[in-house]
């Protein structure tokens, strides 16, 4: 596109030193704080002090077990639906594919708000439970795990869908009437064909509900609050309440850390799978 | 390629540009670090009226208490902020850290209208109390009674109510009182911390900001939370059968101070806008408003603004308050014994 190599690096020059002077830099300081021995030198002691806390210890896993829970069961949701949606008359499926859009263009405070209003106890959730006679008194659901649960799938699950319409889209069209003239069951047909053709649309959707879920702060502050804390709160509580920013900074390391594990984990199943498929 | 070089650089200074503000050089500016609450107002009463007085800028830093203090100990060598607002903990903080000076208040003709708890909190000369707020219980009256903090935590209350986090301004005093209605009022507040752990399961939530509590009050999701009554208004107005408890061990509270920060090149003018901020004429248009509490005994307000105020001399003397060395002393053990024993 472009004549020369300096004329593109002269156009990609401004962004690159925004990004470098407003991101990159302030990161690296943040984690360097985290690893930084107050006496001078370096040391991993601020982990392995975070890591020896028992709160720390609950809060870390609870962030990792609400992370997987959304992601796996927006993945079973979201292949329904996308299976759904892709099935459906091109112009149907552009409206419906807008509704699942929709979510995303309205701020995260309004919809976990909103949850604090069906959810609570005198909420439509509980009415219709009592009316239905599943429980007698109403039951409490906020401030708890389920009810972060609950925000964060409507929070990330429209991203999953997404990921699995486009993945869907691009599979061969003849591929699951073939399957199925060869005596595949439809369990066999999603394990052995659909999921190997859109593992990509899975690694991606899984990883942006996944990092989603580890890093929303709105959803767990408002729904959970410090009764059920995650990393993020957690994190914000370090900063803003004890003013420990090595603390914080710890946090933020791991944070960043698991969003890459959790890639490069999807990936590697996915590749794993091929592995298995091309040996077979 | 020097047109797109041209363009590309021209960008970059447009951006760098817009974030400077011009600063006339001759004119004399005065640096504050206020809360970040009700700053129109401020700006109308007491920011704007001051700048006409003094012929001088006014710039104001706002943010939450740790995190102004954490930049005034990052600037210690070479102050930004010339007086600051904070509470009685953070003045006692910031003054054994080194970070302020003495307040000369024989400077301030302000001084001697001020409720005698106001005129010292800390009893170092380091501060200057500007407002002061009384915690205690709002409460549902058709559905309980309360008449004392440990009423909060009997069965057939305790899953109705929501207790502030130990991290809130409303959090330590809370657990004070309830402490003192327990008999087991030791400065590491133990024992209040236990008790609020044995019904933390039915506890609905502790919360981190008060501005959630009114929603959940409409909802019927709580019927109780103690409060500081800075927030009481919105409760009041809900149409509910809120009201404010006076629990025999008394209320609490807290009180929010000025102070100047050391080697402030500004000083004589810093004590110029305290002065002017404790004025009676400032101070009635704030309670007025129901922004800040008087801490000046000569404001005078209507019976309704008071009631949604923590006014008046009586009130004032009864507010049982955590000491600040206190507080100091023991912040960090509450936190802890408090993620030991609620927080998870």
């Amino acid at each position: 596109m472009f004549q020369n190599r300096a004329e593109a690096l002269a156009l990609a020059l401004p962004a690159a030193i925004f990004a470098a002077a407003v991101f990159l830099v302030p990161v690296i300081i943040l984690l360097s704080d985290g690893f930084r021995d107050p006496v001078g030198g370096w040391t991993i002691s601020a982990y392995t002090d975070f890591f020896s806390n028992s709160l720390n210890q609950t809060v870390f896993l609870r962030t990792l077990r609400l992370g997987a829970i959304v992601t796996v069961v927006s993945a079973v949701i979201g292949y329904a639906a996308a299976f759904a949606i892709v099935s459906l008359e091109p112009a149907t499926k552009g409206k419906i594919t807008g509704l699942v859009v929709l979510p995303l263009m309205i701020s995260p405070v309004a919809r976990t708000y909103a949850w604090i209003v069906i959810l609570g106890r005198t909420g439509i959730v509980n009415q219709a439970f009592q009316a239905l006679g599943i429980t007698d008194a109403p039951l409490r659901i906020l401030f708890s795990e389920t009810a972060i649960f609950i925000g964060l799938l409507q929070l990330f699950l429209p991203l999953m869908i997404i990921s699995l319409i486009s993945a869907l889209e691009n599979m061969p069209k003849d591929a699951i009437p073939a399957a199925r003239v060869l005596g595949a069951n439809w369990f066999q047909v999603f394990w052995k064909v659909v999921l190997p053709l859109t593992k990509e649309g899975l690694v991606i959707g899984g990883t942006l509900v996944f990092t989603g879920s580890l890093t929303a702060y709105i959803t767990p502050a408002i729904l959970g609050g410090s009764k059920v804390l995650m990393l993020e709160t957690l994190m914000y509580q370090q900063v803003s309440v004890s003013g420990n920013f090595v603390a914080a900074s710890v946090i933020a390391f791991i944070l960043i850390v698991m969003s890459f594990a959790a890639n490069i984990l999807l990936k590697r199943v996915a590749t794993a799978r091929n592995k298995v498929r091309s040996q077979g | 390629m020097k047109k797109v070089v041209f363009a590309s650089g021209a960008v970059l200074m447009l951006t760098l540009g817009s974030a400077q503000t011009p600063v006339l050089a001759q004119e004399k500016t005065l640096t504050i670090s206020v809360y970040a609450l009700a700053q129109d107002e401020y700006k109308q009463i007491v920011y704007d009226p001051f700048e006409k007085i003094c012929g001088c800028k006014l710039v104001v830093e706002t943010g939450n208490s740790v995190e102004r203090l954490a930049k005034m100990e990052a600037n210690k060598a070479n102050p930004v902020v010339d007086l600051a607002a904070v509470s009685m903990a953070d003045a006692l903080a910031a003054s054994r850290a080194g970070l302020i000076d003495k307040i000369d208040t024989a400077k301030l003709q302000s001084f001697d209208k001020l409720y005698d708890i106001a005129k010292d909190p800390n009893g170092d000369g380091m501060s200057v109390g500007y407002t002061f707020y009384a915690t205690s219980i709002a409460y549902r009256s058709d559905k309980m009674k309360i008449e004392s903090w440990a009423d909060l935590l009997k069965p057939e209350y305790a899953s109705h109510i929501a207790w502030p986090n130990v991290t809130t301004n409303q959090g330590p005093p809370a657990l004070y009182m309830l402490g003192q209605a327990l008999g087991k009022d030791t400065p590491d507040l133990k024992g209040a911390i236990e008790a609020v752990g044995e019904s933390k399961d039915d506890i609905v939530t502790f919360y981190e900001k008060s501005s959630q509590l009114v929603q959940l009050m409409k909802q019927e999701e709580i019927w109780a939370a103690p409060i500081g009554r800075f927030t009481w208004a919105p409760f009041a107005k809900l149409g509910l059968p809120v009201a404010w408890a006076m629990p025999k061990e008394g209320q609490t509270g807290g009180m929010n101070v000025m102070i100047l920060t050391k080697g402030s090149k500004n000083r004589d003018l810093a004590l110029q806008f305290m002065d002017f901020w404790l004025s009676t004429e400032v101070q009635t248009k704030l309670a007025e408003k129901m922004i800040d509490s008087p801490a000046n005994r000569q404001v005078k307000v209507s019976d309704e603004v008071a009631g949604n105020l923590t006014y008046g001399e009586e009130t004032a003397k009864s507010l049982k308050l955590i000491p600040s060395a206190v507080a100091l002393d023991n912040r960090a053990g509450w936190v802890k014994s408090w993620n030991e024993t609620v927080g998870q």
